[in-house]
């Protein structure tokens, strides 16, 4: 399994090089290499570190260790096909290891990083009434069992589509350079990391590629069902073309348009829900 | 639906009261306890503050005695965060989150700075009222199914929970950290000792978390 | 102070992949249970993986203040 954390992280490096990529050419420009976030983080890993004056030291490593330690459970999660609960229960955890990045160094471009984050949250998590949808429907939220509904009765994708729109969104706001990454938004540096760098900010980076996977990984097998390995890293691939395309052809929202349409999307997914409650359940 | 966060690994029984875990509220135990150890070891961060129009900053000390009781109130937050986390019962479920929403204020109530405070004391009224709702909620779980355990909850012999219990145990929860209420809870998030701020927004998370189990039961 | 440091990341890098190492083999012949694995592997992965990063890094700086502008 640790073969697979490696090559996953690795895996998940290159689908955001992939993003880079598409989105530069969607605007004509000729765009870093593929294996260019692979590059990025090894080259942090090799660079000078230290703790900042300022900082919260304890904090502001072991932040980054809880970064990698959660991600390393979702995937293990996820590979033996654990509860759906637990890597949505990790995913809004991320919001809490944003917050400690940004806070912990006493930098003000972090604060606003991880403060921005934490509201967003109030927006972002509650599209998780979807994850309710799926239970509804199939009766379990183990990975296992929904795939196994899925065998029986086809894909989600088909009977659960607005469930998939509101996961889309959630897998669009965790992607860089999208609509709603108003956490590392330009005017605040880098936000949220802009005082991790060096090794912590190498961390930070195994930390996305292994987040990156997980998710899209995640999406493909609530949606789509069990695929076979060929097919799972085409349609993860395909998933990030699409979700480059959002990002390129929108720019970033303000915090507050953020978070309304976020919280519009929710809405109207609890009257998806609403509406999926009456009608499946007797 | 009985077992939504996996099978319990291991049930720890006091009479009425009991305690388990399955995979899902132990990764939640195990979070809370991360970030409780991490608020017990960190020293607070000096927040640096920019003087516009020049290189000059400065930057903001906690002091001892300050940072002592906020440290205090992180560690009663994180403990009860923990129980609410592990707990299957419901009413002490919801005695566990009135604590978080408690503890929440006096994380940032010992801050010397009038926005904080400010943002405090509205919160505060919040999570006072929200009380309401949440206890209510307890007493239509027991009185309508004759139990309180989520194990029995779980076992679906027991006659369903009226939607309108669950439905109070959400509003109580929100009003105790979660959604709408982020807005005044932003102003709290400013204030320096990000190790202490941190298991405001931490524990609010997680009883969201856990209370997405327990509504989703019974 | 530049020695400390690389000294005990190295350290707590080599107990990492040893760790992580030895929870996969015993695991794979059986001789342990899968969330023991699992957990060894979720402490040990990050700790590896960051203190690795420390113990090979170029050169260490001196700590200063956080970035507050151009």
């Amino acid at each position: 399994m640790i073969a697979e954390l490696v090559l996953a992280m690795l895996f998940g490096l290159l689908l955001l090089g992939i993003h880079r990529k598409v989105i530069a050419r969607i605007q004509r420009r000729p765009g870093p290499p593929v294996w260019q976030e692979i590059l990025h983080a090894a080259k942090f890993s090799f660079k000078t570190t230290w703790v900042p004056a300022t900082a919260s030291g304890a904090l502001f490593a072991g932040i980054v260790l809880v970064a990698v330690g959660i991600w390393t459970a979702a995937f293990f999660v996820m590979m033996t096909g654990g509860s759906l609960l637990i890597i949505f229960g990790i995913y809004m955890l991320h919001k809490i290891v944003e917050h400690a990045f940004g806070l912990s160094s006493g930098s003000p471009y972090g604060k606003f990083g991880g403060v921005r984050s934490v509201i967003s949250a109030a927006s972002e998590i509650p599209l998780f009434v979807s994850v309710a949808v799926i239970g509804l429907f199939t009766g379990s939220l183990e990975l296992t069992e929904i795939t196994a509904w899925e065998a029986v009765h086809g894909p989600l994708f088909f009977t659960a589509f607005p469930a998939v729109v509101a996961m889309y969104l959630v897998l669009l706001s965790k992607m860089p350079f999208g609509p709603f990454s108003i956490v590392e938004s330009k005017e605040l540096v880098s936000g949220y990391k802009t005082e991790h760098f060096g090794a912590w900010r190498a961390g930070l980076e195994v930390c996305n590629g292994l987040k990156t996977t997980v998710l899209l990984a995640t999406f493909l097998l609530v949606f789509a069902g069990q695929l076979p390995v060929l097919w799972m890293v085409i349609g993860m691939i395909l998933l990030t073309v699409s979700l480059s395309f959002a990002c390129a052809v929108t720019p970033m929202l303000s915090p507050f348009d953020s978070v309304t349409i976020q919280s519009l999307v929710t809405a109207l997914m609890l009257v998806y829900a609403g509406i999926v409650f009456t009608g499946v359940l007797p | 639906m009985g077992s939504l966060g996996g099978i319990p690994l291991y049930v720890l029984e006091f009479g009425d009261e009991l305690v388990y875990f399955s995979p899902y509220t132990i990764t939640l135990f195990l979070l809370a306890l991360t970030f409780t150890l991490l608020a017990i070891v960190s020293r607070p961060e000096r927040q640096v503050d920019v003087a516009f129009g020049g290189d000059a900053y400065t930057t903001k000390i906690i002091s001892v005695d300050e940072m002592r009781f906020r440290r205090f109130m992180a560690i009663a937050c994180g403990l009860a965060s923990m129980g609410a986390m592990v707990t299957g019962d419901v009413f002490n479920f919801t005695l566990f989150t009135a604590m978080v929403g408690i503890t929440n204020v006096g994380i940032v109530a010992a801050v010397k700075s009038p926005h904080v405070q400010d943002a405090a004391y509205q919160y505060g009224l919040v999570a006072l009222s929200a009380t309401v709702p949440l206890f209510g909620a307890a007493a239509l779980y027991a009185a309508a199914t004759g139990s309180l355990s989520m194990i029995e909850l779980a076992k679906g012999t027991l006659p369903a929970v009226p939607l309108v219990a669950k439905a109070l145990l959400v509003i109580g929860v929100v009003g105790e950290g979660m959604a709408p209420f982020y807005a005044a809870k932003a102003e709290m998030f400013r204030a320096p000792g990000a190790p202490y701020v941190i298991m405001c927004s931490l524990s609010s998370l997680l009883i969201f978390l856990r209370v997405a189990e327990v509504v989703m039961i019974g | 102070m530049t020695g400390r440091i690389k000294r005990v990341a190295g350290r707590l890098a080599a107990c990492g992949i040893v760790a992580c190492g030895a929870a996969a083999a015993l695991y794979l012949y059986g001789m342990l249970p899968f969330w023991a694995y699992a957990a060894v592997t979720v402490l040990g992965f990050p700790a590896a993986v960051v203190a690795l990063f420390l113990w090979w890094m170029a050169d260490e700086g001196k700590e200063d203040i956080p970035f507050i502008g151009y």
